[in-house]
């Protein structure tokens, strides 16, 4: 999962890919029809051995299922990708405003940073001074 | 020859052989090069090639940039400023030179300062025109082939330009992401931070709580003590039993404020 420009890439590229199984889908499994009476199948001959079919017909509701099912996933992936798209980070913000927003952010990291360091200067402090209350305890 | 034989059957090329003139002597040679340079020229920031140096101590500073601007790096050509070929350049039809970064080299100065403070709505719209282009014409390719197949080939080309164009796009799109990501991080790490400062906070609070606890505490328990003492003058083993009894409750008193300061 990369970030959501990669996303929209891959979800482009899938969408690609989907237009060609939908074509070979078509072009594979649709029922041969001739349109007219004269009409030939071509078939080509290689050495006495049966060719692969070229096509291999699907039953009609078979073949009207798949064609509604692959365009479905094909609007479902488009959708995707707008989605996607409107999702993209930062959409509303302009280079400058970026930069702005990434000094501010250096200048509360600083700030931060240092009330962090003091912080811990105040812990080992009350470390130590604990440290010496254990080690003067006594048994009386 | 016996250079080359090893070098090609190691895992990793050797380094390059200038890396023995970085001994201690030449670096302490070439720092008071530089500060030698710094003194005779104090207006101006030592640049980090010198421009006079002695034959021996070259390989100690960077190589000038290379001239033409292009450099070949692990068998792959790069240019020193790293831009976006165009989709012109590439000989692909720009199908949607609406946004401003997109409008080339004729737009005049003015515009590409403006241009650094346009949000990039308009860019997802264009972006979500071409994914619905894509669709579109990908109907339009199916029609076609239907009716004439000889005609598909215009259509699938087509869908090649839109599909440049998105990905184009898309990459154009890129360093903005970039931005927007380093801020995230950024935030991410400032948030961490703080929430550090804030549970050490706390744990020196509690810390100075018990401190505090401990600190009242021995005062009344060695008061009592001392009165103990005072009265033993009667039975020796009397006191001795009592003085047991008042350490063991000062333990417990003890214990006590400690659960309390840490639960």
């Amino acid at each position: 999962m990369g970030d959501r420009l990669t996303q929209v890439q891959d979800a482009v590229d899938q969408l690609a890919q989907q237009f060609v199984a939908a074509l070979w889908f078509v072009q594979r499994r649709h029922d041969l029809e001739t349109l007219g009476p004269k009409d030939k199948i071509f078939t080509p001959k290689q050495d006495g051995q049966a060719p692969p079919p070229e096509v291999d017909s699907l039953p009609v509701d078979d073949f009207r299922a798949g064609l509604t099912e692959l365009s479905r996933d094909l609007i479902t992936k488009e959708q995707q990708i707008e989605y996607l798209i409107s999702m993209l980070p930062g959409l509303q913000n302009s280079e400058q405003d970026q930069e702005r927003a990434i000094k501010e952010l250096e200048e509360d990291l600083k700030a931060a940073e240092s009330q962090r360091r003091e912080a811990l200067k105040e812990r080992d402090q009350i470390l130590a001074e604990l440290d010496q209350v254990i080690r003067s305890i006594r048994r009386p | 020859m016996a250079d080359q034989e090893q070098s090609t059957s190691s895992t990793f090329p050797n380094p390059p052989p200038f890396w023995q003139d970085f001994t201690p002597e030449n670096l302490t040679r070439i720092e008071q090069l530089r500060k030698s340079f710094a003194e005779a020229n104090p207006t101006r920031d030592v640049p980090t090639r010198l421009p006079v140096i002695p034959e021996s101590l070259i390989n100690l500073q960077p190589p000038a940039e290379p001239k033409d601007g292009r450099f070949k790096i692990f068998g792959e050509h790069y240019t020193l400023e790293n831009k976006l070929v165009t989709l012109e350049e590439t000989g692909i039809k720009n199908l949607a030179p609406t946004h401003p970064s997109r409008q080339g080299d004729n737009a005049n100065p003015s515009s590409s300062l403006n241009r650094r403070d346009v949000p990039h709505t308009d860019h997802a719209l264009e972006l979500k025109r071409l994914a619905k282009s894509l669709l579109l014409n990908f109907l339009e390719l199916a029609g076609t082939l239907s009716i004439n197949p000889g005609d598909g080939p215009a259509k699938v080309a087509d869908l090649e330009t839109l599909l440049f164009n998105i990905r184009h796009a898309l990459n154009e799109y890129r360093p903005h992401q970039a931005r927007e990501s380093a801020a995230e991080l950024m935030q991410e790490h400032l948030d961490r931070t703080r929430r550090e400062t804030t549970a050490i906070r706390s744990q020196v609070e509690k810390a100075r709580r018990v401190l505090e606890g401990l600190g009242s505490l021995t005062i009344p328990a060695e008061a009592e003590r001392g009165a103990a003492a005072a009265a033993a003058g009667e039975d020796a083993a009397q006191v001795a039993e009592e003085l047991r009894e008042l350490d063991r409750r000062r333990d417990a008193e003890l214990w006590a404020a400690t659960d309390a300061a840490f639960t």
